[in-house]
């Protein structure tokens, strides 16, 4: 198991937000995490992350406990985190961006950043622009184009289709399409065709713990399921 | 035409010591939301150590360097030990600050006692050249060389350089750096340590322009810092120099013409800025709730 | 932080009369002196609580109401007669000017983030003193002058006993106003200021009024400040003026009020002590880094001050006895 999230409680000043988050990610697949507004999805990741450190539980990446280190070191550890808002750094060019998250320039970086530019050709073209110009799609790309670029074991990705019109949806769901040959995913996403059509397995949080899990097959061919904890008929 | 000249010389190069102090400033409170109430500290420690140095050895540039020294080592250790523990609480923040400048502004009076110190330019820098019709004060013109220098070279660390391009990323979203796998809180000491440098070396520098100096100095050029920094707007390098020399030559002029109401102009002019344009010449930061 | 006073009434009356006492028992003019200094300094540094402990308004420029009071009421009594009905009139123009003086800064400028308020009131109040220094006219300039105030006022004995009840007074008006539905509302702000906000308040207009009754009761301890030396110069407009203040609520205690009137004490008395010992060895002189030093520990280990602080083990101990 690639990352193993056990019993994880977090609490953000008094309020306890995570009751109790369980889950496992196995390596090669796009494990989902659904769930309403609210419910945890985005606090979980950035307690796996190190952002809202958990006061109870633990986190195992890669047979390593790594619920005590700071940020930084699980990022170093092999963990890339797109957030839900993006985290472009809106004054700095895209390929600054880039290349903040660049801590190596051996060939085989090369290579790979190579590969992203082939998935995004549109960062290429606007390669020393501001990002904070970039259109919301292009941000999503930039914002994946950096978790990647360190050749990470696993990336978090929070909600990528959020705000997006439909057209700039397909192009994401191609190009993660094609990450997960190369990574392993733990994708947030409400956007339950987006899920589907990515997704292996998923977990069902609600109320800050995990309900339930399964194979995402089961869930896409369950209606009553998916009305009773996503709300979608 | 001679008086002009000289104040604007006299304005530029007091402009630039100012910039020196309020370097450090912007760039701390840019990336970690930080005013630094000790900053002024920096700066008269700095002061005394390269006036005292310089006097032990004889040596100018001896006493300037041991004075970035100890700007370094002083920021260093304020960063590690007092700015860190309390880091994300502003109050904390600052109120801790402002009893490390008491406490650095008393020490400086322990070890160098409470009277002033007197210094003099180096031979090399004393005396003035003539030319055509103008007197031009050699030491004021190091003065503004380094600070143009230091200006230069701030610049360029922070858009050519990894690190450089690490604190600009820090400066919008720290919390995204760290997630990229940088130890921000590296970034942060180092930061800090080289804005005490930039202080100490605008003291060191300032004991041979003014002739004197005092321990309530550092707070005296804060508070113009401090001024300077708003108008520049918080985390602008360019800004912070730009608003320098304007406040270094209001400063010489009014000094001049008017000397009773050279603070209260710029203090006005801090006050309109932060009323019409609270993110400064230069900012994007808001300082208003 | 904030809670209701645990000590027991009973405290403060003996305090109260040991404090009554004291004259009659000990009438050298040093202790009068330093003891009407406590009093005078713990009301300014109530007021100051008042901001930072009650509102979470940090201000570096405070002594600017403390000196507009010492001032004001040096240049009236020299301009006026010496008479009771100038000194009255004295007080009514510190009163005016402070909740002006309150009312405009406080306008302008509490809406700033609070690193920038800090910033903003410790430059004015440094133009404060540099207009003291330049209006000669009015103020003599750097040096000062002395001035003449009521003959029944000298006597050393009754005026340390109006500063005791200037304290007193000025203890239980900002008790009152602290417990006040108002003072409730400005706690609320401190606490949280976002919550406040969305609960309806406007939060800068009841910072605003903080601000013009904690400027109103320093500006009257600077009218007492002045009172009791005679004399006024640009210091009192000095940032240490204001550090003295910050460092007595800190190490006394943030938000009790009490906490003020302790650090007040502890400070001047030390003030006066290490003073003397200064004869002994010039170190003394630097008595204030002491404070200093405590001061961080206190704002960095117990924030609580010496009154949150014994609050806290009396509360653990209350709760290991029930
Ligand atoms: N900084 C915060 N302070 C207080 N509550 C928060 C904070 N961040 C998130 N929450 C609360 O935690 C819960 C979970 O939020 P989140 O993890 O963002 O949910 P999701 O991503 O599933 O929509 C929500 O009820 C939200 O209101
Ligand atoms: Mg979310």
């Amino acid at each position: 198991m690639l990352l193993k999230v056990e019993q994880i409680e977090t609490y953000i000043d008094q309020h306890h937000i995570l009751q109790g988050v369980s889950l496992e990610v196995p390596a090669g697949q796009v494990t989902v995490l659904l769930g309403r507004n609210g419910a945890g999805k985005t606090t979980t990741l950035r307690t796996i992350m190190g952002m809202t450190p958990p006061a109870k539980g633990q986190i195992i990446f890669q047979g390593e406990a790594i619920h005590q280190l700071p940020t930084h070191a699980i990022a170093q550890k092999g963990i890339g985190y797109v957030p839900e808002d993006q985290g472009i750094f809106a004054d700095l060019t895209v390929e600054e961006n880039i290349k903040v998250a660049m801590h190596k320039e051996d060939a085989e970086t090369k290579d790979r950043l190579a590969w992203i530019l082939d998935l995004f050709p549109d960062l290429k073209s606007f390669w020393e622009r501001k990002a904070g110009n970039l259109s919301g799609g292009q941000k999503q790309m930039l914002s994946l184009s950096r978790a990647l670029v360190q050749n990470n074991p696993l990336i978090l990705v929070d909600e990528p289709s959020k705000g997006l019109a439909p057209v700039v949806v397909d192009k994401v769901v191609d190009a993660l399409k094609e990450i997960k040959d190369h990574t392993t995913i733990l994708l947030v996403e409400q956007n339950f065709a987006m899920a589907s059509a990515l997704g292996d397995r998923f977990y069902i949080l609600d109320n800050g713990q995990t309900q339930l899990s399964g194979s995402m097959q089961e869930l896409a061919q369950n209606e009553e399921l998916k009305r009773k904890w996503l709300g979608i008929a | 035409m001679d008086v002009l000249f000289n104040l604007t010389l006299n304005g530029l190069a007091t402009g630039m010591l100012i910039f020196l102090l309020a370097a450090g400033l912007t760039l701390i409170f840019g990336l970690m939301h930080v005013l630094n109430f000790a900053h002024g500290g920096m700066f008269a420690w700095g002061a005394y150590t390269g006036v005292w140095v310089y006097a032990q050895t004889g040596s100018f540039t001896i006493g300037v360097i041991c004075a970035v020294i100890v700007g370094v080592i002083l920021g260093g250790l304020m960063e590690r030990w007092i700015i860190r523990p309390v880091y994300g609480n502003t109050m904390q923040q600052i109120l801790i600050t402002v009893g490390v400048m008491l406490v650095l502004s008393e020490m400086l009076k322990v070890v160098w006692g409470p009277n002033q110190l007197s210094s003099h330019p180096p031979e090399l820098l004393a005396g003035s050249w003539q030319v055509g019709g103008f007197i031009i004060i050699k030491y004021r013109l190091l003065v503004i060389l380094v600070g143009l220098l230091v200006l230069i070279g701030v610049q360029l660390l922070l858009t050519r350089t990894k690190l450089g391009l690490i604190v600009r990323a820090g400066v919008s979203d720290p919390e995204m750096v760290q997630a990229l796998g940088i130890d921000i809180r590296r970034v942060f000491m180092i930061v800090f340590m080289l804005g005490a440098a930039l202080a100490a070396l605008g003291g060191a520098l300032l004991g041979p322009y003014s002739g004197v100096i005092h321990a309530d100095m550092g707070m005296e050029f804060a508070i113009l810092a401090f001024i300077v920094v708003v108008i520049g707007g918080m985390g602008s390098i360019p800004g912070s120099a730009l608003a320098a020399v304007i406040v270094g030559l209001a400063g010489a002029f009014m000094n001049y013409y008017v000397p009773d109401l050279s603070l209260a102009v710029n203090l006005l002019l801090m006050l309109l800025v932060l009323i019409f344009r609270p993110q400064g010449l230069f900012g994007a930061k808001g300082v208003q709730q | 932080m904030i809670r209701k006073l645990t000590a027991p009434p009973i405290w403060y009356g003996i305090i109260a009369a040991i404090l009554l006492i004291l004259p009659l028992v000990n009438d050298s003019r040093s202790t009068l002196i330093l003891m009407t200094q406590i009093f005078i300094f713990a009301v300014f540094a109530m007021s100051y609580d008042l901001l930072l402990g009650y509102t979470g308004i940090i201000s570096f420029g405070h002594a600017m109401f403390f000196g507009l009071g010492a001032y004001t009421v040096g240049i009236w009594m020299n301009r006026q007669d010496e008479s009771l009905f100038s000194l009255l009139m004295a007080i009514l123009v510190t009163v005016i000017l402070c909740a002006l003086l309150g009312y405009v800064l406080g306008v302008v400028t509490l809406r700033l983030k609070s690193h920038f308020y800090a910033m903003l009131t410790l430059a004015v109040a440094g133009l404060f003193q540099v207009g003291a220094e330049k209006w000669r006219s009015l103020t003599m300039g750097n040096d000062g002058f002395t001035f003449s105030i009521p003959e029944w006022l000298m006597d050393r004995q009754l005026f340390y006993y109006i500063a005791f009840f200037f304290m007193v007074g000025g203890f239980l008006l900002l008790r009152r106003f602290t417990l006040s539905p108002l003072g409730r509302i400005l706690q609320a702000i401190r606490e949280n200021e976002q919550r406040a906000e969305s609960l309806g308040y406007r939060v800068l207009h009841y910072k605003v009024i903080s601000n013009i009754v904690a400027g109103i009761v320093a500006g009257l301890a600077g009218l007492m400040y002045g009172l009791a030396l005679r004399f006024v110069n640009t210091g009192v407009f000095g940032v240490d003026i204001t550090l003295d203040g910050l460092l007595m609520t800190i190490i006394g205690g943030v938000g009790t009020l009490v906490g003020s009137i302790i650090g007040a004490a502890l400070i001047q008395i030390a003030h006066d002590w290490l003073t003397d010992l200064a004869q002994v060895h010039w170190l003394f002189e630097r008595w204030i880094i002491l404070f200093g030093i405590i001061y961080i520990l206190a704002v960095r280990f117990f924030p609580q001050g010496i009154v949150g602080s014994i609050q806290r083990l009396a509360d653990r101990w209350k709760e290991r006895k029930m």
